[in-house]
């Protein structure tokens, strides 16, 4: 593949004005919390940019990754951006197989060693590598063996970012996340189930402009599109300041469009930018279509409890282990208790009479 | 350990109870007390935010009644209560707080830190960490029956003053009557028009009262120092005596902490209910004018602000009685910004006025009541606390400033309608 044309050259090949052009990146620079300036710095670094090679790996996962992007923004510019970068191995899109799809990325490995990006879809099984094999290389060695020479590696989604629904209970295949495995290489988490597109391709252009990494938050996700929770810029929060909620899904406040936080909207422990960039090409997103947030884009969010229990629902079935509790906490009060009465009553046994002698340091 | 930290911490774990161990447990550390301290507002040092007085309290709470303080203790990783640490903190207990429990107020989770100060005073003044000028105070009022060393042939000599002054006669230990006055030394040695205001206003209220020759000290060393056992003694006095003389009620004097001594903890250190009332003279001269009984006329037009004493009405809660005593003689009443149960201390309660190592601090403190009377814009200070007064003037005198101040009592007595004596007739 041709890595000497720059990206402004495929995008006016492919016809995209420069009007278009800028437009889009006015629109990551506000995306990624940069000053407007920033959109011609953008522009510039990005017309000059040349492909970077990207190998694409795909382990215990949907699919729904890759169909999030390609699929829904195809025609879009974002799209366009993907399709400018050298995706040189990509099992699911790519048309080579078999001993020649595996050539195409030892090749790529080699000539862009140090330089390539990795992104990864899918957990990585632990468990036994039967359960997850690649033209019979194990999931973990294929991980290893192409992260080792890559500038960075992309966790797309949940499952890569956090172990998403193969690490779900019981987590029959062992199932980990890339960043617990890959320890010696920076690794951007872009979870979600799936992640928003452009949020793929903003990490992209950030780093095809700066040549850098965003900054990160504790989770590893860029914090310029995973810095707020959804709660904080849901449309529907004015109704939850007022206490204003709907009860279930087919009652006045249904109807009304208020809160969902009683229907187990995770909107306020999720952090993501589906609020605002929103999805379809900004059509909608999941609470305005009347459907709590279900947490995707955060660690074990298939674990934590009902996608239907309220937040401040216990997470877990109580039953016998509360009881147990409550039991031992009572049992565990009352000798404390009796103990600390005791001590109490020793106390005032071997009270000594305080006079006003008592009152001057003797000695 | 020594005698004295044996005696101190055994003391300390005797006042352990359920609401300290809450307190501790629901503190949040979120500092607002500190804001409410005058002792810290004034000084900027954060040592006296108020719940980092309670160090050592908490540190006993910590390693004698929490599971996790235990097994710490048990490997020896609880911090100590030492020697040291309780004269360390014997300045932070005792000088810099005024027990006014303005801290308690703003607490977010509800604890009292007055509360829990005064429990810590048990240990430390059992361990021998008292001022001296406490111990001293202690030392007469045990021994002699009151902390300025006033004994009753000095009332005697104040009685005969006030029948001359006003012609009229100061019953003393006669049994059977409606009230029993207490006084504080202050007003003996300070305020004698205290004594005298009183005399009239019974007289004119037709109200029958007695002097006990054997308990007219109101004040409490004891509850300021934090020893009980001494507390109790100066208690059970004014006790025995009013049950003795089978009086309706006893009337706790201008004074905040007698008030709290008598009415509040005295029943919990006889550990019984008493056979009479025991009321502030705010509220029973309030119920005298409520049944007619006190009448005045006239209206004093200067401007006039009221300080109310922290144990009587953030603590005691009387609060709209003097207000509504001095509408009665006063037409132009300026209220501080903070006024009422958030009003700020004086600076010399709780001991701080009797402890002359405190002095240097407690004017320092006193800036912030200068500024609230500097807000009003008056000139006359009305109170009803023989300490809140003596320690206002002294403040005043410090800071220069040119403002009288005023007993409500003895305010009440000057604006009495001569005219008009009361249906019942003269006294009893």
């Amino acid at each position: 593949m041709n890595t000497v044309e720059t990206l402004g050259e495929i995008l006016r090949r492919r016809g995209v004005s420069r009007r278009g052009f800028m437009k889009y990146c006015a629109t990551t620079a506000s995306l990624m919390a940069l000053p407007p300036a920033m959109a011609e710095t953008i522009a510039a670094r990005l017309e000059k940019a040349s492909r970077p090679s990207v190998i694409w790996l795909s382990f215990q996962e949907c699919t729904g990754c890759t169909e999030s992007m390609t699929r829904s923004h195809t025609p879009t510019l974002e799209g366009l951006i993907l399709e400018t970068v050298s995706l040189d191995y990509h099992h699911t899109l790519q048309a080579a197989s078999g001993e020649g799809a595996e050539q195409a990325r030892e090749q790529a490995m080699t000539a862009n060693a140090g330089k390539y990006l990795l992104v990864v879809d899918g957990s990585i099984p632990m468990g036994d590598p039967g359960y997850s094999t690649i033209a019979g290389m194990s999931n973990v060695d294929m991980l290893l063996d192409a992260a080792k020479n890559a500038a960075a590696v992309i966790a797309v989604g949940s499952c890569a970012a956090f172990g998403g629904i193969p690490k779900a209970a019981p987590n029959p295949t062992g199932a980990v996340a890339v960043s617990s495995l890959v320890k010696d290489k920076p690794v951007i988490n872009v979870p979600g189930c799936p992640p928003i597109p452009v949020v793929i391709t903003g990490v992209l252009a950030h780093f095809l402009t700066f040549g850098g990494l965003p900054e990160l938050d504790h989770l590893g996700r860029p914090r310029v599109f995973y810095g707020e929770s959804i709660h904080d810029r849901c449309y529907r929060r004015p109704f939850y300041d007022r206490g204003l909620f709907a009860e279930t899904f087919d009652d006045e406040g249904a109807r009304k469009g208020w809160c969902l936080f009683k229907l187990g909207c995770k909107g306020p422990v999720t952090y993501n930018a589906c609020a605002t960039t929103k999805w379809n090409q900004g059509t909608s997103f999941p609470i305005q279509s009347g459907h709590g947030c279900i947490g995707c884009s955060e660690p074990d969010f298939w674990d934590l409890g009902g996608f239907y229990q309220a937040l401040s629902m216990p997470t877990q079935k109580l039953g016998k282990v509360a009881g147990a509790a409550i039991a031992g906490g009572t049992i565990a009060g009352i000798a404390m208790a009796a103990h600390n009465r005791s001590m109490k009553a020793s106390a005032k046994q071997s009270h000594e009479r305080v006079s006003t002698d008592e009152l001057e340091k003797g000695e | 350990m020594s005698a004295n930290l044996q005696r101190g911490y055994n003391a300390l774990k005797e006042v352990l109870d359920a609401p300290i161990a809450s307190y501790f447990s629901s503190c949040v550390h979120c500092g607002l007390c500190a804001e409410a301290c005058m002792f810290y507002t004034e000084s900027g040092n954060p040592k006296y935010t108020p719940i980092h007085k309670l160090e050592p309290l908490r540190r006993v709470w910590f390693q004698e009644a929490t599971l996790a303080g235990k097994l710490m203790r048990l490997v020896g990783l609880a911090k100590p209560v030492t020697d040291e640490l309780l004269a360390e903190w014997s300045p932070l207990v005792y000088d810099s707080c005024s027990l006014c429990g303005r801290c308690s107020m703003v607490c977010p989770v509800g604890n009292d830190i007055a509360y829990m100060v005064r429990k810590l005073r048990e240990g430390m003044a059992a361990s021998g960490n008292a001022p001296e000028g406490l111990v001293g105070a202690s030392k007469r009022t045990v021994a002699i029956g009151s902390p300025m060393g006033v004994k009753w042939p000095a009332v005697q000599a104040q009685i005969r003053h006030v029948q001359k002054d006003t012609g009229l006669t100061v019953p003393v230990d006669q049994a059977g009557v409606e009230y029993l006055v207490l006084m504080s030394s202050m007003e003996i040695m300070n305020y004698p028009e205290y004594l005298a205001a009183l005399t009239r206003i019974f007289h004119k209220a037709g109200a029958s009262w007695t002097l006990a020759s054997d308990a007219f000290e109101a004040t409490n060393s004891g509850i300021q120092i934090g020893a009980s056992d001494i507390a109790r003694e100066i208690v059970m006095r004014i006790v025995n005596a009013a049950e003795r003389l089978q009086v309706g009620t006893v009337v706790s004097p201008e004074c905040g902490h007698a008030f709290t001594a008598i009415r509040w903890e005295g029943p919990n250190l006889a550990g019984r209910t008493f056979g009479f009332k025991v009321k502030h003279i705010l509220e029973v001269l309030d119920e005298l004018r409520r049944s007619g009984r006190l009448r005045t006329k006239g209206n004093k037009s200067i401007p006039m602000t009221y300080h109310d004493p922290c144990q009587i009405a953030r603590r005691g809660g009387v609060v709209d009685q003097p207000r509504t005593l001095l509408q009665m003689v006063a037409s132009d009443v300026k209220e501080m910004d903070e006024h009422g149960a958030m009003n700020w201390c004086c600076g010399g309660g709780g001991g701080v006025s009797a402890n002359e190592r405190a002095e240097p601090l407690k004017l320092k403190a006193f800036a912030r009541k200068k500024a609230q009377i500097e807000q009003t814009g008056v000139k006359t200070l009305v109170t009803a606390c023989a300490n809140c007064r003596i320690t206002l003037e002294e403040g005043l005198e410090h800071y220069g400033m040119n403002i009288t101040v005023l007993g409500l009592t003895e305010l009440i007595a000057e604006s009495l309608d001569d005219e008009t004596t009361s249906a019942d007739g003269g006294a009893a």
